[in-house]
């Protein structure tokens, strides 16, 4: 067998190592990365490992078993062509199930003027999508996939990774981001057509700023433009199903997430098209205080 | 001997108010509850001592407007023993 590759990638506050069987997923990931800082030393906070599934499966019919420091047994192998891929869900992995230095909340999330914007889901509500498209009608994008929440500050620490788009969502953010900044299309991958957004260069620079949450959106596409109130047990509910962590972090978990829900203010919020959701979101932020 | 109950130590538990529903964090198990009426004014009247099932009713008639009609005593039974699976109240022995 050969060698290994690897590069190192620094995400928000999570440094990675990447080790690949392969060069190609690696050189699309420094493509994209072009623009991040490298981590500082050689210490990482996780290692992914792309690797044949089987030995002999590196040259024929290539495909990627995804590995690292954590990972869940039913991962399915990827065919090469989507080592990208293998790649960003690798490290989502890794997040979800190992970081403990924040609560982590399946949700994207966007800011203006030190104020974050928060937009929790199921998958298919639109939330990735959203703050892409936000990303590019000035608000500065923190984050496609997790909102971290600060278990001390209350504050939100970005996450900004290569925003993922799926199925007809691609072709609607070609029309908002110029074609240097989206990364090779993968066809009928198990999440469907997946291509990769570089997020905005802002969002990069300044990947270090957290945000103190002013508005959480629980959105929901394909329904008529509606805002709803919630209650507060259903939205507790709720972010304990969207956070990876919160069990993990015990006390400190309960202690973030009450005071989260006590202060954020928190809408249901249907949509049929970015307009109207667009439309939706600048009314409720301008009567934010 | 009627049977005596005791709610967890104060010191275990950290309340969170959600309007319609009770959130209790139960520190040594590291669950989280979430609680709807009348459990949360059950635990909050037992305190630290054992009580029995007629003693923790008659705190609560003295506190709330309980409605006439139906045995308070029967329905805190059927709460303790929602809440002694959930390992928030134990029976005393004794």
């Amino acid at each position: 067998m050969g060698g290994m590759h690897q590069i190192l990638l620094k995400i928000g506050p999570a440094a990675f190592r990447i080790v690949s069987a392969w060069r190609q997923p690696l050189d699309q990931l420094v493509g994209l990365y072009q623009n991040y800082p490298q981590p500082i030393g050689d210490h990482v906070d996780f290692t992914v490992r792309l690797e044949p599934e089987k030995p002999w499966r590196r040259h024929i019919r290539p495909s990627v078993h995804i590995g690292g420091d954590f990972w869940l047994p039913d991962a399915a192998p990827l065919p090469l062509s989507q080592g990208l891929l293998a790649a960003e869900m690798g490290m989502n992995l890794q997040m979800a199930l190992g970081w403990r230095r924040h609560l982590l909340l399946h949700a994207s999330s966007v800011e203006k003027e030190g104020k974050a914007l928060i937009m929790t889901g199921l998958s298919g509500s639109g939330k990735s999508t959203l703050s892409g498209m936000l990303a590019e009608r000035g608000w500065r994008f923190m984050g496609d996939e997790f909102a971290l929440l600060s278990l001390d500050t209350g504050e939100i620490t970005p996450f900004p990774r290569l925003i993922s788009l799926k199925n007809q969502a691609i072709e609607a953010m070609q029309e908002l981001a110029p074609a240097n900044r989206f990364g090779p299309e993968m066809k009928s991958t198990p999440k469907g057509d997946i291509r990769h957004l570089v997020p905005p260069k802002e969002a990069v620079a300044r990947m270090d700023e957290t945000a103190k949450p002013a508005l959480l959106l629980f959105p929901r596409f394909g329904h008529a433009p509606e805002l709803r109130d919630m209650g507060q047990a259903e939205i507790f509910v709720r972010l304990t199903q969207a956070s990876t962590n919160y069990v993990a972090l015990g006390e400190a978990g309960f202690r973030a997430l009450t005071r989260f829900v006590d202060q954020v203010p928190t809408m249901a919020m249907d949509y049929q098209s970015v307009e109207q959701a667009e439309e939706l979101i600048d009314s409720l932020w301008s009567e934010l205080r | 001997m009627t049977q005596q109950y005791r709610v967890a130590p104060t010191d275990d538990l950290i309340w969170h108010d959600l309007g319609s529903m009770t959130l209790l964090y139960h520190k040594p198990s590291g669950i989280t509850h979430m609680l709807a009426d009348p459990a949360p004014a059950i635990i909050e009247v037992m305190g630290d001592a054992p009580l029995t099932a007629a003693e923790i009713a008659a705190r609560l008639k003295a506190l709330f407007d309980l409605e006439t009609g139906v045995d308070a005593e029967d329905i805190v039974i059927a709460r303790l023993d929602e809440l002694r699976t959930l390992g928030l109240v134990s029976r005393v022995s004794g």
